[in-house]
């Protein structure tokens, strides 16, 4: 009966040394080739479980001089995302994207419109008076993203994930995706330089 | 009953206390009355009063209307250190202001109507007068095509025949064609030279007359447009009506445009919302043209009848040959009256602000008039005269592009999403020339091309030869544009050439055009990938060759999958 019990536990010490969860941060730089800052570069984990309840936080994409700010807003699925107009003219934003179509009509400096976004994927936000005016929303499956700073800096917080094997993929508006597969076993911090070429973005789930 | 009768006393009461409540201002109320002063007047004429005129303190966004005894009531903050100036216009009268100290209670503002005659012999104002004043906006206007529509390379070598080395005899010319006749192409783009009595009619007369201000689509020249109007007498289907009697008073120069409040001793300007309106534009973006044969031409091969409706060019031996003032109208038409872009016209995009042109400021419409007579206004009310159309700015923004991918076995089915964004014409536009080209194509993760087996591939016209010498006849992909067939059958023909419309592939607004193409995999493990890119071009490339013009394609997305 002991020796039962012993060998039900080893079983299931073993399949949890396979599945523990890791905490630490997944850290690097990105080298763009032929932009002349880094920023705004999307790097993130895919093949990990989705989110179960998406933080219900909001997200904020102004406008300003005619320019959306930030230029590359990152939120997970169901964010919830308020358009003010800080700007000096009326601009009427929206989306034909297939992850999320909306119209606001134009509408007047001072006032806000919002948007939940509810689909994973890329929305290509554009000004229907200023050709000059467009920013991406990339709608997120899971937390474990981050942007890059104007140097290429990043930092995602793997918090509660795992261990096991994943991509670490790339996205930015002007330079081609890159796939990375990362074995993720122990609960270290992890350094990574990545190199990305300039050439046709991808999507950010096939 | 007694009860009943002391219950109706009760509520009777309570009624009137609640009407007066409602009619005693509250004390927040009547301090925020406190910081508001009204100003009061009538507009008035040699004929009577003058109703439904726009009065507004000169540079507010906001006016009164005139009643019909040509009274106003404007209301204003309660402290100014000078006096205001309060304008009034109308269309169809001149504008005209006065000066006056808040609280004032008699503004009375005299309107004097515009001439009713015409005066044809009226010799246009070169943009260099202009300039002086409206230094920045002229600036520009100078950048943008509208200036330089008569010393255009390529349309002078589709004029004469020519190329653009001046070679004689190089490719289709419509003097070639028609020795004995104009074509009517002063009308637009040399409009002050067709519109002069006794003006040039042909365009090279045009462009080599010492006359400087027939060169372009002048400042004076649109700024004399009273209205347009429906006609069978132009291309276009449409004509602008002028009034033209410079000097008007003194030294004055006469001008239309779309503000009431512009009053000065320099400009004897009228109000006139057609400048508003998208009708202005329709004078030169639309031209149609009879098929060569005067015959039918089977016009529900390629047009549904809304579309066709929309177009109200007259019956089907007409030929839509550019539609885009139709192409806006129809797509209005088409909308509810509460979505987004219900109301969108062409200057709300054509003539809207540039970041190259920030920060806000007045500077950009007055220049040098600022310093004079100068309106300060609100950016949301100033019109910059960039005019950007076809530019690679715009370019990029009119399309929009996604790529999905599905593997089946041995087999890569790609799905491509085209979308009109920002057009609120369909994409591309105007001349017939013009094309987007959509390119697919799919590789193993080798970077070993997939061979196509199901999906559609661009036509021969597109340039047979090397891809990277833009030649993409037989790739995967699709061309949109408009194609003008000939009564032999010959596609591409130059406009006066046209018997039918072949095809009309374009892009119409806010939708979404989707394709599919299927790719063969070598190995079913291999993880392929795909692109998808959308490239304009202005020119037909074997025409293009002929008349030597050195074009460049834009590439206007690309996407992966």
């Amino acid at each position: 009966m002991n020796n039962k019990f012993l060998f039900i536990f080893t079983i299931v010490l073993c399949c949890m040394s396979t599945s523990l969860a890791i905490a630490a941060d997944l850290s690097g730089k990105v080298s763009p080739q032929g932009l002349r800052k880094a920023d705004n570069i999307l790097v993130y984990l895919t093949k990990t479980p989705d989110f179960s309840r998406p933080p219900q936080n909001e997200f904020v994409m102004d406008q300003n001089n005619l320019t959306f700010l930030p230029h590359v807003l990152v939120i997970p699925r169901n964010g919830i995302v308020s358009f003010p107009n800080s700007d000096k003219v009326a601009h009427n934003v929206f989306s034909l994207s297939r992850t999320k179509k909306f119209n606001f009509g134009s509408y007047k400096p001072g006032q806000s419109h919002k948007v939940t976004f509810d689909k994973p994927g890329i929305v290509e936000l554009r000004c229907d008076v200023h050709a000059e005016m467009i920013a991406y929303i990339l709608v997120m499956k899971s937390p474990y993203y981050a942007l890059t700073d104007k140097k290429g800096y990043f930092k995602i917080d793997i918090t509660d994930l795992d261990t096991g094997k994943y991509y670490l993929k790339t996205w930015h508006e002007k330079l081609k995706n890159r796939k990375i597969a990362l074995d993720l076993t122990q609960a270290e911090s992890k350094s990574m330089t990545i190199k990305l070429k300039r050439g046709a973005p991808g999507v950010l789930y096939k | 009953m007694k009860k009943t009768g002391f219950c109706t006393i009760l509520l009777n009461v309570a009624l009137v206390i609640i009407a007066i409540s409602l009619i005693i201002p509250t004390p927040a109320l009547s301090s925020r009355k406190k910081n508001i002063s009204v100003i009061t007047g009538v507009v008035a004429s040699d004929f009577g009063m003058v109703a439904d005129a726009r009065v507004r303190i000169s540079g507010n966004s906001s006016f009164s209307l005139t009643d019909k005894n040509g009274r106003f009531v404007l209301e204003t903050p309660s402290f100014s250190s000078q006096p205001l100036t309060i304008t009034a216009g109308k269309d169809g009268w001149f504008n005209n202001s006065i000066s006056v100290w808040l609280g004032s209670q008699n503004a009375n503002i005299r309107l004097y109507p515009i001439p009713n005659k015409d005066n044809q012999a009226y010799r246009f104002i070169s943009p260099a007068v202009c300039a002086r004043c409206h230094n920045t906006l002229a600036k520009y206007w100078d950048k943008s095509k509208m200036a330089h529509t008569t010393s255009n390379v390529k349309v002078l070598n589709m004029y004469n025949g020519t190329d653009a080395t001046g070679r004689n005899l190089a490719g289709p010319g419509f003097k070639l064609d028609n020795p004995d006749k104009s074509g009517d192409c002063t009308v637009c783009h040399a409009p002050s030279a067709a519109a002069t009595k006794g003006g040039a009619k042909d365009i090279e007369t045009a462009l080599w007359s010492p006359k400087t201000e027939w060169d372009g689509i002048s400042c004076d020249f649109c700024h004399k447009i009273r209205k347009t109007v429906k006609t069978n007498d132009t291309p276009s289907l449409f004509k602008p009506v002028m009034k033209r009697q410079t000097p008007y008073r003194g030294n004055s120069i006469m001008v239309f445009g779309p503000y009431d409040d512009v009053v000065n001793p320099v400009m004897s300007a009228s109000y006139s919302p057609v400048f508003d309106k998208g009708n202005y534009c329709a004078a030169c973006h639309s031209q149609v043209g009879k098929t060569e044969s005067k015959t039918s031409w089977d016009r529900k091969k390629v047009y549904t009848d809304t579309e066709w409706k929309n177009f109200n060019i007259g019956d089907d031996t007409i030929i839509p040959i550019q539609t885009t003032y139709q192409e806006w109208r129809g797509w209005q038409n088409s909308l509810p009256a509460d979505d987004g872009n219900k109301g969108k016209k062409c200057q709300d995009c054509h003539m809207s602000w540039r970041k190259e042109m920030l920060p806000y400021d007045n500077y950009i419409i007055d220049g040098n008039a600022r310093s004079m007579w100068g309106v300060k206004r609100d950016p949301e009310n100033i019109r910059p005269h960039h005019f950007d159309g076809g530019t690679e700015t715009q370019l990029k923004t009119a399309l929009s592009l996604e790529i999905d991918g599905e593997i089946q076995n041995d087999i890569l089915n790609v799905k491509v999403f085209i979308t009109n964004t920002n057009g609120g014409h369909w994409i591309p536009t105007g001349d017939p020339m013009r094309q987007v080209m959509l390119l697919v194509s799919a590789a193993d993760s080798q970077g070993h091309e997939l061979k196509l087996i199901k999906g559609e591939t661009l036509p021969t016209w597109t340039g047979v030869g090397n891809k990277d010498g833009g030649n993409y006849s037989g790739l995967p992909g699709k061309v949109f544009s408009k194609v003008l067939k000939d009564k032999q059958g010959n596609i591409n023909v130059p406009f006066w050439k046209a018997d039918s419309v072949d095809k009309d592939t374009r892009i119409r607004p806010k939708t979404t055009v989707t394709l599919n193409f299927q790719f063969k995999i070598k190995n079913p493990d291999d993880e392929p990938v795909a692109e998808a890119k959308l490239i304009y071009r202005p020119f037909i490339k074997s025409l293009a060759r002929i008349k030597k013009w050195g074009i460049k394609d834009i590439i206007i997305t690309t996407r992966a999958w």
